[in-house]
């Protein structure tokens, strides 16, 4: 299901291991409200149960994040999709791919993935109605080879959801 | 008191931050001084500052002024309280005398005191200054535009990885469709060969600030953005010992002009605090400054030019604006300290 790139195959830099140990730590003491890790004993892929925040159109709904840390993480952004299936959103297509510009070209080394979280939930609260991509259908067909969304060159053209 | 005494007391602060006093009104008195650490003469061994605005009333100064901080940069909420309560302590202690330069020089003196960042690398999430550490914490550096601070190591290897992706892309846009239009895209890469954004708050930052410190840590291949691991030996490397040594003789001739910050000595002069080189560093504190020198755009492009990185030490001299400014600095901060012995006097 995830990307073949030959980036994900690659085992952790030391440099990421190290950061995502931290990270996995301050998670503990300090989670995002709203998400609960999964414990695996794979660094490398993290799997986060996220919650729809009361009050929103996602409210005591429960979805599966699945994030993929490359080679090179945090230089590079990991790779973020919900488990299918995923929230109905105008931002995510049916294959779990996200289009938001923080996972891809605005990624900064200086996020974490709380703060990716943090990001993904706002922006399903945002959405106005629970409804697909207008592309969904030719998109999700383009990626029929496991191909992974950050190789999508994503045109971000709404931010307000 | 009489309006002179406070006119000649508002005379006596212009004379001693020159250009960093704004003086609003003569009388009754009021004031934004830009105020910067003791230890801050050269700008890369700076990581706090702030303007403190002091307003008086016509009974000045049987009453205090009030007192703000306008503007501050590397001082989270917690500092700044820290800031503002010990110059409103220090006008409570001083009450009915004049007090505005001595209040300014309080808040140096807290400046000073906390001219060190706090809290992790945003980058690796490891403390910046590890007080366990002790001198072996890792060397770290700020970024002149925000003063948002990282370790060396993390920045330069972040730096370097943008460089090589950028190096990737441009040799591989033949090949794949783009959506921008070429000439848009052209004028991004040549923005892109002499500026950063911060990687926190995405402030756009000079390449200069970036090249100092590859010269500074060495360009040793243990930085490689490849993310190898740093060996052990790094800290006991040449250019470390070198470091270590000319920062112990800065911390000598600060002991003797009275200038060292006196708590947390070690913590504040040890780690990532860059040395004066000969020739002084270029400043783009103020926006000012630094939109003037990305203006002056192909004079940094040739400053990143890797062909001339072993000479990239000399081809950094200070322009005019910035060795006038930092003449002015030397000036009054030797002033400063003259007072600074007159207040360790009371």
């Amino acid at each position: 299901m995830t990307s073949d790139s030959a980036s994900s195959r690659k085992a952790l830099s030391k440099i990421a291991s190290n950061r995502l140990q931290k990270e996995l730590v301050e998670w503990q003491v300090n989670p995002p409200a709203g998400f609960k890790h999964i414990p695996t004993d794979n660094l490398k892929r993290w799997v986060i149960e996220v919650n729809g925040a009361p009050g929103t159109l996602y409210a005591g709904e429960m979805y599966q994040l699945q994030v993929d840390f490359p080679e090179h993480y945090p230089m590079e952004a990991p790779q973020v999709i919900f488990v299918p299936p995923a929230p109905l959103h105008p931002h995510i297509y049916s294959n779990g791919h996200i289009c938001l510009d923080i996972l891809y070209d605005s990624w900064s080394p200086a996020m974490t993935v709380s703060s990716i979280c943090i990001s993904i939930l706002s922006m399903l609260s945002s959405s106005p109605a629970k409804q697909r991509p207008a592309d969904n259908d030719r998109y999700v067909k383009n990626c029929k080879n496991g191909r992974s969304p950050k190789e999508t060159r994503w045109w971000f053209h709404d931010d307000k959801v | 008191m009489a309006e002179e005494e406070v006119v000649a007391e508002v005379e006596a602060a212009q004379a001693v931050y020159g250009d960093d006093c704004l003086v609003i009104d003569t009388y009754p008195p009021h004031l934004h001084v830009h105020l910067k650490p003791r230890t801050a003469e050269v700008s890369s061994e700076q990581f706090v500052e702030a303007t403190i605005g002091m307003q008086a009333g016509p009974k000045y100064p049987e009453e205090p002024p009030v007192i703000r901080i306008i503007d501050s940069k590397g001082l989270d909420e917690r500092r700044q309280k820290h800031l503002m309560e010990s110059i409103c302590s220090k006008a409570f202690e001083l009450a009915s005398c004049l007090m505005l330069v001595a209040l300014c020089e309080e808040a140096v003196e807290k400046l000073s005191s906390m001219n060190h960042p706090e809290g992790d690398c945003p980058l690796c999430l490891f403390p910046l200054l590890d007080e366990d550490a002790g001198n072996n914490s890792l060397p770290f550096m700020k970024l002149m535009s925000c003063f948002h601070c990282f370790h060396c190591d993390c920045i330069i290897r972040w730096w370097n990885w943008i460089q090589m992706q950028s190096e990737n892309e441009s040799s591989s846009s033949s090949s794949s469709t783009v959506r921008s239009m070429p000439d848009q895209q052209g004028i991004r890469k040549m923005m892109e060969g002499s500026m950063g954004k911060c990687p926190v708050c995405r402030k756009i930052f000079l390449a200069k600030d970036i090249e100092h410190v590859l010269d500074l840590v060495g360009t040793s291949g243990n930085l490689d953005c490849a993310g190898t691991e740093i060996d052990g030996g790094f800290l006991q490397s040449e250019a470390e010992t070198i470091r270590k040594q000319k920062i112990d003789a800065i911390l000598k001739i600060q002991q003797e002009n009275n200038g060292l910050i006196e708590p947390k000595k070690n913590e504040v002069l040890l780690p990532g605090m860059f040395l004066p080189q000969p020739v002084g560093l270029p400043s783009t504190e103020s926006e000012g400054v630094s939109s003037e020198s990305q203006s002056k755009d192909p004079a940094a492009k040739s400053d990143t030019n890797p062909e001339s990185s072993s000479n990239r030490r000399r081809s950094r001299k200070p322009n005019n604006y910035h060795r006038k400014q930092r003449t002015q600095n030397t000036s009054k901060q030797a002033r400063q300290w003259i007072r600074k012995d007159n207040v360790s006097d009371n």
